[in-house]
């Protein structure tokens, strides 16, 4: 297969895999609290799970462009928060039925799946394998955070359907960065140090400040904790098997 | 120091890291003010350095074996849970602090000590490799100490301890470099299959320490943002950091 027609299918599939997320919701008539802390961290260990695996790329090249990329990606979604206004954004509530709500969280949800379609393109333009191991890990981390997104919007009216597809298109923006950063890296390898860094940088920034926060006060530290790191170490170890 | 018998060499270098580690404090010499706020981010900072040296551990241990190092992890994780359960039955002091203070500081403690064990072992085993890189080796080890220091004495002196007692409990840390070196050094074929599981242990223990106590201690008393920003950008300073040693 043509690599870009592999990266448009690898990441095509991780953002249809979060049409999967509203499924825990179906017949439930309030969503527990604790559910959602558990699936805010079943997000952040991927999240820094892949974070790792990407720094371990790095590592293998120019190390001092990738730590600026890092900076910039911190930067980059520390800028975008402050400029839309989300800084403080609870993703997480279910009572809110302001209008703005609605909206900041789609938008939120849209620039966190941007990020990791620049994560996915990155890996993809390091070794199309390797790409393919971050995709899917992307796609399994795309559920449990399209059932938080879900729970939100269902808590607002919106039909566990729709719910489903709104999920899917907020995440289409992943496919979109994935593939271009995948074509641009290619015919731009300099620029692949720097790529990396910026993925890795926004990955952990994001999980500190999208994902953590809210689910320690839902869930309590313990549990978040052990579904975190266990979930780290399973991509590690998987990254580990495979590589 | 030719003359010296290569036992007494690898246990004084080993020595010698350990002892930086205590210039992890200084910095501390500068910080008067001790608020929850002041917490909360000497917390995010110590979560950064943690991570981003068990990222480093991580891959030096998935070379040697990966499964290895994730049993490894997995056993780090229950023992910081027991250790916080036994503390947590207990009423504990310490120095000043109590409760859940002091059982934070004790913890702290407790985790970067016996991550220093496998440290110590992979000081050793390097070593066996021959005496002519060990001064370099050294010079490495204790410099990385230097953030192991600063993230034991962020969680120490904003709860209250001296700098000294910073220090002090910072090299008390590392103590186990230079026992354990001397063992690794003199049975490294008998000790590296185990590494693995050791630098694993190290790795999984702080991770599960940065989750279960310093970020949510942080996120408590900072702003999100900021916590956010300290923690990343410690991790991308810590793993370049370690790239360049």
């Amino acid at each position: 297969m043509d690599p870009t027609l592999y990266v448009l299918t690898y990441a095509s599939f991780a953002a249809a895999a979060s049409a999967l997320g509203p499924l825990p919701l179906v017949g439930q008539k309030s969503v527990p609290r604790t559910m959602i802390g558990w699936a805010n961290a079943l997000a952040a260990g991927a999240m820094l799970g892949a974070a790792y695996v990407l720094s371990e790329i790095a590592l293998t090249g120019d190390a001092l462009p990738a730590a600026i990329g890092a900076v910039v990606g911190i930067g980059f979604i520390y800028g975008t928060h402050r400029a839309s206004d989300t800084m403080d954004l609870d993703l997480n509530r279910l009572s809110d039925t302001r209008p703005e709500y609605g909206y900041q969280v789609v938008l939120v949800n849209t620039l966190h799946s941007a990020t990791e379609g620049v994560a996915i393109g990155i890996a993809m333009a390091s070794n199309l394998g390797f790409g393919a191991f971050v995709a899917v890990a992307i796609a399994f981390h795309n559920v449990p955070e399209a059932t938080i997104l879900s729970a939100v919007l269902h808590s607002r009216g919106v039909r566990l359907r729709s719910a489903a597809g709104i999920a899917v298109v907020t995440n289409v923006s992943q496919i979109l960065l994935a593939v271009v950063v995948h074509s641009v890296v290619t015919a731009a390898p300099g620029l692949a140090p720097g790529a990396l860094g910026f993925a890795i940088g926004a990955l952990t920034y994001l999980v500190m400040v999208e994902l953590l926060p809210e689910s320690y006060k839902e869930a309590g530290p313990t549990s978040i904790a052990l579904v975190t790191s266990i979930t780290m170490g399973v991509l590690v170890l998987a990254n580990g098997v495979a590589g | 120091m030719n003359q010296l018998h290569p036992v007494v060499l690898v246990f004084l270098y080993g020595l010698v890291t350990a002892l930086a580690t205590g210039l992890g404090a200084l910095p501390f010499l500068f910080v008067r003010t001790i608020s929850p706020r002041v917490i909360a981010y000497a917390n995010a900072i110590a979560s950064g350095l943690m991570l981003g040296a068990s990222f480093g551990l991580v891959s030096e241990g998935t070379r040697y074996g990966a499964w290895q190092t994730i049993v490894g992890a997995n056993l780090g994780v229950v023992f910081i849970l027991l250790t916080q359960r036994y503390l947590q039955r207990h009423d504990v002091e310490f120095g000043d602090a109590k409760d859940a203070s002091a059982r934070r500081m004790l913890l702290m403690i407790v985790v970067m000590t016996v991550h220093s064990f496998s440290e110590g072992v992979a000081v050793g085993a390097s070593f066996g490799g021959g005496m002519t890189l060990a001064a370099v080796i050294t010079i490495a080890i204790a410099v990385h100490n230097i953030p192991e220091g600063l993230a034991i004495s962020a969680v120490m002196r904003p709860r209250g301890s001296s700098v000294a007692a910073c220090a002090g409990w910072s090299i008390f840390s590392s103590l186990p470099q230079p026992v354990m070196a001397v063992p690794a050094f003199l049975f490294v074929e008998a000790v590296t299959p185990a590494l693995p599981y050791g630098i694993g242990f190290a790795a999984g223990a702080m991770v599960f320490m940065v989750l279960v106590e310093l970020l949510p201690e942080a996120f408590e008393a900072g702003q999100r943002q900021t916590v956010g920003l300290l923690v990343s950008l410690t991790v991308v300073g810590m793993v370049l950091f370690q790239t360049f040693l």
